[in-house]
C-alpha cells in the first residue's frame, strides 16, 4: 500500500515538473543531454509516457507487451540493458517501415533526439526508479473494515440495506423500484435461499396469510430448513473451491474432494471464518483438498505448480484477487507481483520455491510472504503447517475487511445479480456503494461470521423486494447504475431440480460422497462407536502384504421391524460393501470414512453383510477393516452391528463372480483378528464416526438434488462448469446449443413425459383445476384470463397426457420460468 | 448430397428469414461477461486473407505411429526372436501417387490421395515428463498444456467465436466419434472438449454416434412434426401472453426466447437432414462405412456440405483400446488401417468431386507417435508404459510400436490452401526416429492451421483482464512453405 502511495506521487510529480519546468523539457530535446548523468523519472519515463504508455502501459499491453516496469519492459528483448543495439524496442522506434515502426503510422514519430536519450539510457543500463510502475490504479481498496454511519430511516424503511440504498437513491435523484408482489417474492426467495420452486400448497398458504411479518417469517422458514438450504448452496461453494465429485486429476489420484466436510460446514452453518481457516490450514484430511489443488502427473509449468495452484485459489477465492496473472510475471492490471504470489506460495509449499518469470527461473527464491503485511506477517521460517495457520490467522484477522468484504460482495452478487463490486473476482474494483459493501461486511462480523445472517439481511431489505431492473441492451456502457435486483437464469442444477420436482423423476443414486441430513449434536455426544479393526491371519502372523484381498462375512438376525438404519464403514486401503448382496458402498480411499442408509437394505430377519476389502502400497503393510451399523427398532430400541472377533473371512473367494450369486453358507469362513488401530486409523476416523453414524441411521427419505450428482451432459449444456478452475459465477444467457438439447433431450423428454402422465392420472375436478395446478407449480402464480382461454383451447374436448407433457415444457422453457426474476 | 425436400418441414419455419436474425450469441456478445476481441487494426495485425472456410480434423485418437502409418522406415516381418531394438516399422512401405513420398502398407486409397496432400513429417511435442494421453491432447486440441488458470477454449471453438457458422442453422462446431461418458479418462476429454472461456455457445455439438447423430437434431423420439410445431407454437403463444411481456425488451429474456427459436429452426429444417447418414446412396454409404469411423468421416462430408465450420471427427480415444496400442500393436495397427484407408480417400474425392476441397482444410493429426523402444524422447525421464517389457518378440502381441513417442510425428494435410503432394520436414532414417528437418511444434502447427483459416495466429480475447491468444502467447509461427 505504501508502494502504491508512492507511484501515484512519481507519476503525480512528472506532471508537475512537465508543467512547471520548461527548462527541463528543452534538455530533453538536447541531445547534449545524454553527456549528462539520465534522470529516469524526469526525462526517460517522460518520453514513454509521451508515445509510448497509450498503449503499452496502465492496463494495456497491446500485442502482448506492457512496459509498466522495467522487468516487463526486458521481456523478449524488447529492452536489453547495456545493449541498444539488441533492444527490439529502439529498432521499432527508430524503424521508417509503417508495417513495423512504433508508435504506429498516424501517431507523432519519437524526434532523433529522444531516440538519443533512450539509447544512452539503455546503455547505460537502463536504470529505472525503485517501485515506479506505470500501472496505473484509480482506486484502491481500503483494507481494514469500516462500520459506516446508517443514513436515517425513510418510510419506515429500516433494514439497513434500505437505509443506505434509500439515501443513495435521493442522492442520485433516481426512483426506486417498486416492490414485487407476494408471488413474484416467494418464487424468488424460494430459488435464491433453497434452490426450489414453492410448492402450489405453500404457495396458497402465504397468499392465505394475512400478516404483515410473512415474507421475513418465509425468510427465516427457508433459512432454517438446512438439507435444503445446504443442498442448494453446495453448487456455489463447489463452484468456488473446485469441488467436485469427479473430474481432472481424480484418475491419478492427484485430487480430493472436501464434499463431506463441506456439507456439514454448510448443514451447521459454520462461522465462515472457521470455514477458512479449515480450508487453509487443514485439520484433518476433510478439508485438505482444496489447498492440495489438482495434480496433473508429469511436467507443468512453473506457473501452474500445486504450490502455485495453492496462491492463485486462496487469493482468490477469500479475496477476490486475480493472483494468475502475477504468478507468471508481475501484474499488468492489478497492483500484485510475481514475488508476492510466489510468497503466498511458499507459505504453503514443502521444498524451495525458484521464482520463475514466464516460466523461465529468476534465480530468486521464494520467500514465505501474504499479500497484506499491515496485518502481520508469516514466518517464513515456521514449519509449513505452522506456516499455513498463520495465513489462516492472517486471513481471517478481525481486521482484515477485505475477507469479509468478498463474501458478502459474492453472496449480494448471488441474490441480486450482480455484485456491488464487480467483476467478483477483482476485489480491486471501486463498488458502486462503498457504504453498502462495508455495511454487510462489518455485519457478517458482528454476527460471528454467519453466513446466513448476512443472506437474511439482504433478503429481508426492500432493494431485495424490489422489481428487477429492465436490463437493456446498453446498460452498463457508462458504468453500472443501480436499479434493483438483476434477472438470473437458474443455474444448471436448478433448473434440474425443479424439473425433478415438477414430473417426481429425481433419480434415486447420488455421487457426492455425503452423509445427507443433519445430526443433533446432543445425539451424536452420546453415540459411542464401539467398532474394532479386523483383517484375516496375516495381521497376526506379521505384516499384511501388499494387495491382499479378503472377502468379510458377518450374518446378523433382526427379530423385529427396522425403522430406520445406516452404516459408517472403511478400509485400509479400499473396499466394497455389500448388505444382502446389494452395493452400498466403494471407497479406494481410507481416509474418508463411507457413510450410507441402510433404512430399505436391511430387513426384519436374517441379513448377511459382506465386505471385500484390499490392502494396497507395494510392501506389506498394515491392513483393518472398520464398520459400525445402528438400526432403530420398532420397539425403540437401538441394535448396532459393530466388526469384531465374531466376523468372519476369506482369502479364497469367488472374487469374478457377483456377490448375490455367492454361497456364504457353502463356504468355509474363518475367524478374523482384531487389530490394533493405528493412530492414523483412529485419527481419520474416530473424530468423524459418531456425526456420520446418527445422520446415516436417521435415514429418511430425502429426494435427490443436482447438487449432488456428477455433472452429466443436460447440466454440462446449462453451464455447469468443469471444476478445473474457480467459477464464480454462472452463464446468464441461453445458448442455441443448449436450446436444442433442451428442446429433445432425452433425458428431459422423458421426466417431462412422467410428470405429464403423473397429471393426467389425477382426478382434476376440472380442466380449470389442472391448469391453475400446472401454473401455480412452475411460474408460481394462477393463470391469466388469456392465459387460462389458451389452455382451454389447447386441452379441447380431451384432455391428454401429451398435451399436459408439451404444456409442462413450454412452461418450463418460458423466460419467467428460466428466469430467476 | 441428396437434399430432398423435407414434407415435414412446417411452413411458416421455411419462409422465415434465418440470416436476418441476431442470434443468441451476438446478443450475449453485448454482455459484460463476455470476452472481447483485443486485436485490433492499430495494433498492426491483420488477418490472413482466408484459404479456407471449412475444416475438418481427422483424430487419430491413442497415438497414431507414423512409422507404421505414414513415415515407413526398416520394415521388419514378424518372426520369433526379433530384437525390440532393431524394429522401426512392421508394416512395408509402398509407392503413393507421389513420387517421393511412400507410406505403409494398408493406406492404397489413401496413397492415391497423396497428390492432393501436404504430409508434414517433422511435428514434435513436448513429453511433459509423463505421458496421458488425455493431456497431450488437450495440448493439442487447445495449443496450451494442462493445468491452465482459465477454461482453455478448443480449436474448434476459436474458429466457430472467430469465423461464425457458415450456415446459422448448423452449429459452428461438430464433434464426431468422442464419448465421453463410460471411457476412461473422460473428465480429462471434457476438459478441452469446450468453448472454455468462450462460453457455451461456442461449443462442441458432441455426436459420439454418427448413426445417430439426426437424432440430435429431431425433435424429441416419438413426437411427431406436428405435435413439434404445435408445442413450439404453444411456448411461443406463452411467452407473448405472459403478463412478463412488459419486460419483454429486456435483451436477457429476449435472448432466451431467441436461441430457444434457433434451435426449433434447426430441429425443423431441412439443413437437419445432413445430419441423417441414412439419406446418403446406398453405394456411397458402403464405400464410407468401416466402422463407426467411417461413418463419422461421412457424416462429416455432409455437414460440411452443409455448411459447418469445424468438424472432428475421431478413431475415439478410449485408453488401452484403437490407437493406443499397448500391446498387439501389429495387428491393432492393420485394423485400424483398414477403418481408416477408405473413408479418408472417399472423403478427400468426394469433397474435389463437390469443389469444396479447395476450400475445406483436412487435417490427419494424433496426440504424438509411437515407437517399440523410446518412452517419450530420447533421453526423457517419462516413465515407460509399455505392457510388455521384452527385448526379443516371441508373440504376435509383442509385435508393434508399444510406446508414446513425442520426437517425430506425421500430420497430413489436404485442400485448403496447401500444397499437393508435398513433402514438409522428415525424420531419422534410424532409431531415435526424431525430426532431423523442420520439427514443427504444436504451436507452429496451429498457427499454420489457424492462417489458413484466416485467422492470425496472434489474435486474442481479453479474459480476466490477460490476453489470451489463439497459439500459445501469440508466438506460434505458420509453416508457409506447406502453401502453394
Amino acid at each position: 500500500m505504501h508502494r502504491f502511495a508512492t507511484w501515484q506521487r512519481t507519476i503525480a510529480s512528472l506532471f508537475v515538473i512537465l508543467l512547471a519546468a520548461p527548462r527541463l523539457l528543452s534538455a530533453v530535446d538536447d541531445p547534449s543531454g545524454t553527456q549528462q548523468p539520465l534522470d529516469f523519472a524526469h526525462q526517460i519515463a517522460l518520453i514513454l509516457k509521451q508515445h509510448c504508455v497509450e498503449c503499452h502501459g496502465g492496463e494495456n499491453a497491446k500485442g502482448g507487451f506492457s512496459l509498466n516496469t522495467r522487468e516487463l519492459f526486458l521481456e523478449d528483448d524488447m529492452a536489453v540493458p547495456g545493449k541498444a543495439d539488441e533492444s527490439h524496442f529502439l529498432e521499432l522506434i527508430s524503424s521508417t517501415d509503417p508495417k513495423q515502426q512504433m508508435p504506429p503510422p498516424g501517431k507523432p514519430r519519437v524526434s532523433p533526439e529522444k531516440i538519443a536519450l533512450l539509447r544512452a539510457w539503455v546503455g547505460k543500463g537502463m536504470k529505472w526508479d525503485a517501485g515506479f510502475t506505470f500501472a496505473t490504479q484509480k482506486y484502491e481498496p481500503p483494507l481494514r473494515p469500516r462500520r459506516p454511519e446508517l443514513p436515517p430511516i425513510v418510510e419506515g424503511r429500516s433494514n439497513p440495506v434500505d437505509r443506505i440504498v434509500d439515501a443513495w437513491f435521493a442522492a442520485n435523484s433516481r426512483p426506486r423500484p417498486k416492490t414485487i408482489d407476494d408471488e413474484t417474492f416467494l418464487r424468488r426467495v424460494h430459488l435464491d435461499l433453497v434452490g426450489l420452486l414453492p410448492t402450489p400448497e405453500v404457495l396458497s398458504e402465504f397468499q392465505a396469510d394475512k400478516s404483515s411479518d410473512k415474507r421475513t417469517r418465509m425468510i427465516h422458514e427457508l433459512l432454517a430448513d438446512d438439507i435444503r438450504y445446504t443442498e442448494h448452496w453446495l453448487t456455489f461453494w463447489n463452484d468456488l473451491l473446485r469441488n467436485d465429485y469427479g473430474g481432472t486429476g481424480f484418475i491419478t489420484g492427484g485430487r480430493k474432494q472436501v464434499s463431506g466436510w463441506l456439507y456439514q460446514a454448510l448443514i451447521d452453518n459454520k462461522p465462515y471464518d472457521q470455514m477458512a481457516r479449515e480450508l487453509i490450514a487443514p485439520q484433518t484430511d476433510a478439508s485438505r483438498g482444496y489447498i492440495d489443488g489438482i495434480k496433473w502427473r508429469g511436467e507443468v509449468s512453473a506457473g501452474q505448480t500445486i504450490e502455485i495452484q495453492f496462491a492463485q485459489s486462496v487469493a482468490q477465492s477469500f479475496l477476490g484477487i486475480n493472483m494468475k496473472c502475477a504468478s507468471c510475471h508481475d501484474s499488468f492490471i492489478d497492483r500484485w507481483k510475481l514475488n508476492e504470489a510466489y510468497g503466498l506460495a511458499a507459505i504453503y509449499s514443502s521444498r524451495q520455491l525458484d521464482i520463475h518469470r514466464c516460466d523461465k527461473p529468476t534465480g530468486e527464491t521464494a520467500q514465505a510472504s501474504w499479500l497484506f503485511p499491515e496485518l502481520g506477517q508469516v514466518d517464513p521460517q515456521a514449519a509449513p503447517a505452522e506456516r499455513l495457520s498463520q495465513l489462516a490467522s492472517l486471513m481471517t484477522h478481525p481486521e482484515n475487511g477485505r475477507f469479509t468484504r468478498t463474501i458478502v460482495n459474492r453472496l449480494w452478487a448471488q441474490l441480486m445479480g450482480r455484485g456491488i463490486v464487480h467483476p467478483l473476482d477483482a476485489m480491486q474494483t471501486e463498488p458502486w456503494n462503498t457504504d453498502l459493501l462495508d455495511y454487510l461486511a462489518i455485519h457478517l462480523q458482528d454476527d460471528g461470521y454467519n453466513l446466513k445472517s448476512v443472506l437474511e439481511l439482504i433478503a429481508t431489505s426492500q432493494a431485495y423486494q424490489s422489481a428487477t431492473e429492465v436490463v437493456s441492451q446498453n446498460a452498463d456502457v457508462t458504468g453500472y447504475v443501480f436499479a434493483g435486483p438483476r434477472a438470473k437464469r437458474m443455474t444448471a442444477e436448478q433448473f434440474v431440480d425443479n424439473v425433478w420436482h415438477l414430473t417426481d423423476s429425481a433419480p434415486s443414486r447420488f455421487d457426492a460422497p455425503v452423509s445427507r441430513g443433519k445430526a443433533d449434536a446432543a445425539t451424536v455426544e452420546n453415540t459411542t462407536i464401539s467398532a474394532k479393526w479386523i483383517w484375516g491371519d496375516s495381521a497376526v502372523k506379521g505384516t499384511p502384504a501388499a494387495g491382499e484381498q479378503l472377502a468379510f462375512y458377518k450374518t446378523v438376525k433382526i427379530d423385529q421391524p427396522i425403522l430406520s438404519a445406516g452404516a459408517v464403514f472403511t478400509c485400509d486401503n479400499g473396499y466394497t460393501l455389500y448388505v444382502n448382496s446389494g452395493e452400498v458402498g466403494k471407497g479406494t480411499d481410507w481416509t474418508m470414512l463411507g457413510a450410507a442408509t441402510l433404512t430399505t437394505r436391511l430387513r426384519q430377519g436374517e441379513n448377511t453383510i459382506v465386505i471385500v476389502g484390499k490392502n494396497g502400497g507395494d510392501g506389506p503393510n498394515a491392513a483393518g477393516l472398520f464398520f459400525e451399523a445402528r438400526i432403530n427398532l420398532a420397539d425403540g430400541q437401538q441394535a448396532t452391528i459393530a466388526s469384531d472377533e465374531t466376523w468372519q473371512y476369506l482369502s479364497e473367494f469367488p472374487e469374478k463372480t457377483p456377490v448375490h450369486r455367492w454361497k456364504p453358507q457353502e463356504m468355509t469362513w474363518q475367524p478374523v483378528a482384531v487389530v490394533p488401530a493405528l493412530d492414523a486409523w483412529s485419527n481419520a476416523v474416530n473424530p468423524v464416526a459418531p456425526r456420520l453414524l446418527v445422520q446415516a441411521s436417521q435415514g429418511t427419505h430425502l429426494k435427490v438434488r443436482a447438487s449432488l450428482l456428477q455433472s452429466d451432459f443436460l447440466m454440462r449444456s446449462l453451464g455447469r462448469p468443469n471444476r478445473d478452475q474457480i467459477v464464480s459465477s454462472r452463464p446468464n444467457e441461453l445458448t442455441t446449443l443448449e436450446a436444442i438439447d433442451l428442446a429433445n433431450n432425452d433425458v428431459l423428454a422423458t421426466a417431462l413425459s412422467r410428470g405429464g402422465t403423473i397429471l393426467a392420472d389425477r382426478n382434476w375436478p376440472d380442466d380449470d383445476a389442472l391448469i391453475d395446478y400446472t401454473f401455480r407449480s412452475t411460474l408460481t402464480r394462477n393463470p391469466t384470463s388469456a392465459e387460462r382461454q389458451t389452455l382451454h383451447d389447447l386441452f379441447g374436448e380431451d384432455v391428454s397426457a401429451e398435451k399436459i407433457v408439451d404444456l409442462l415444457w413450454a412452461l418450463c422453457m418460458t423466460p419467467e420460468f428460466l428466469l430467476v426474476r | 448430397m441428396n437434399l430432398e425436400q423435407d414434407s415435414t418441414t412446417p411452413e411458416h419455419v421455411v419462409r422465415r428469414d434465418f440470416l436476418k436474425q441476431l442470434s443468441a450469441a451476438s446478443i450475449a456478445a453485448m454482455m459484460i461477461s463476455e470476452p472481447r476481441q483485443l486485436l485490433a487494426e492499430d495494433d498492426g495485425i491483420t488477418q490472413p486473407e482466408a484459404k479456407a472456410d471449412a475444416c475438418i480434423l481427422i483424430w487419430m485418437g491413442g497415438g497414431m505411429a507414423a512409422p507404421d502409418t505414414f513415415d515407413p522406415k526398416r520394415y521388419s516381418p514378424f518372426e520369433s526372436g526379433l530384437e525390440v531394438s532393431s524394429m522401426l516399422s512392421t508394416f512395408p512401405a509402398i509407392n503413393t501417387a507421389v513420387d517421393n513420398i511412400k507410406i505403409c502398407e494398408g493406406l492404397e486409397q489413401i496413397g492415391q490421395v497423396m497428390d492432393r496432400a501436404t504430409l508434414i513429417r517433422s511435428a514434435v511435442q513436448p513429453d511433459l515428463g509423463s505421458i496421458l494421453h488425455s493431456r497431450h491432447q488437450y495440448h493439442w486440441h487447445t495449443g496450451y498444456v494442462p493445468p491452465q488458470t482459465v477454461a482453455c477454449p478448443h480449436l474448434g471453438a476459436w474458429m466457430a467465436k472467430v469465423l461464425g457458422p457458415n450456415n446459422p442453422v448448423i452449429p459452428p462446431f461438430i464433434n464426431i466419434g468422442q464419448r465421453l461418458e463410460g471411457v476412461g479418462e473422460k473428465e480429462e476429454l471434457k476438459a478441452f472438449t469446450t468453448a472454455g472461456f468462450f462460453g457455451s455457445e461456442y461449443g462442441p455439438m458432441n455426436l459420439p454416434f454418427p448413426e445417430q447423430a439426426s437424432q440430435s437434431v429431431q425433435p424429441p423420439k416419438g413426437m411427431t412434426a406436428g405435435r413439434f410445431s404445435n408445442r413450439d407454437k404453444l411456448f411461443r403463444k406463452l411467452v407473448d401472453q405472459s403478463p412478463q411481456r412488459e419486460y419483454l425488451s429486456d435483451f436477457q429474456q429476449e435472448s432466451l426466447v431467441r436461441s430457444m427459436d434457433n434451435a426449433y429452426r434447426l430441429l425443423s429444417s431441412k439443413d437437419r437432414q445432413a445430419f441423417d447418414i441414412e439419406l446418403e446412396p446406398k453405394a456411397s454409404r458402403e464405400i464410407y462405412d468401416t466402422g463407426r469411423f467411417g461413418r463419422g468421416c461421412l457424416l462429416a462430408r455432409r455437414l460440411v456440405e452443409s455448411g459447418a465450420r469445424f468438424v472432428e471427427v475421431t478413431t475415439e480415444y478410449v485408453p488401452f483400446l484403437h490407437g493406443d496400442t499397448h500391446n498387439s500393436g501389429h495387428e491393432t495397427v492393420a485394423r485400424m488401417h483398414s477403418e481408416m484407408d477408405r473413408p479418408i480417400a472417399q472423403l478427400i474425392l468426394d469433397l474435389e468431386a463437390c469443389g469444396l476441397l479447395d476450400r475445406t482444410l483436412v487435417i490427419i493429426a494424433s496426440e504424438f507417435s509411437r515407437d517399440a523402444l523410446i518412452e517419450g524422447k530420447p533421453g526423457s525421464n517419462a516413465n515407460d508404459q509399455a505392457t510388455f517389457k521384452v527385448d526379443r518378440i516371441t508373440e504376435l502381441k509383442h509385435y508393434g510400436l508399444h510406446r508414446h513417442f513425442t520426437g517425430g510425428t506425421s500430420v497430413v494435410m489436404f485442400g485448403g490452401g496447401v500444397k499437393k503432394g508435398f513433402l514438409y520436414g522428415k525424420t531419422a532414417e534410424e532409431r531415435p526416429l526424431i525430426a532431423v528437418e523442420n520439427p514443427v511444434t504444436v504451436a507452429d502447427l496451429h498457427a499454420t492451421i489457424m492462417t489458413a483459416m484466416g485467422i492470425s495466429p496472434k489474435t486474442a480475447y481479453g479474459i480476466e483482464g490477460r490476453p489470451f491468444y489463439v497459439t500459445e502467447d501469440g508466438k506460434g509461427k505458420p509453416v508457409m512453405d506447406i502453401f502453394g
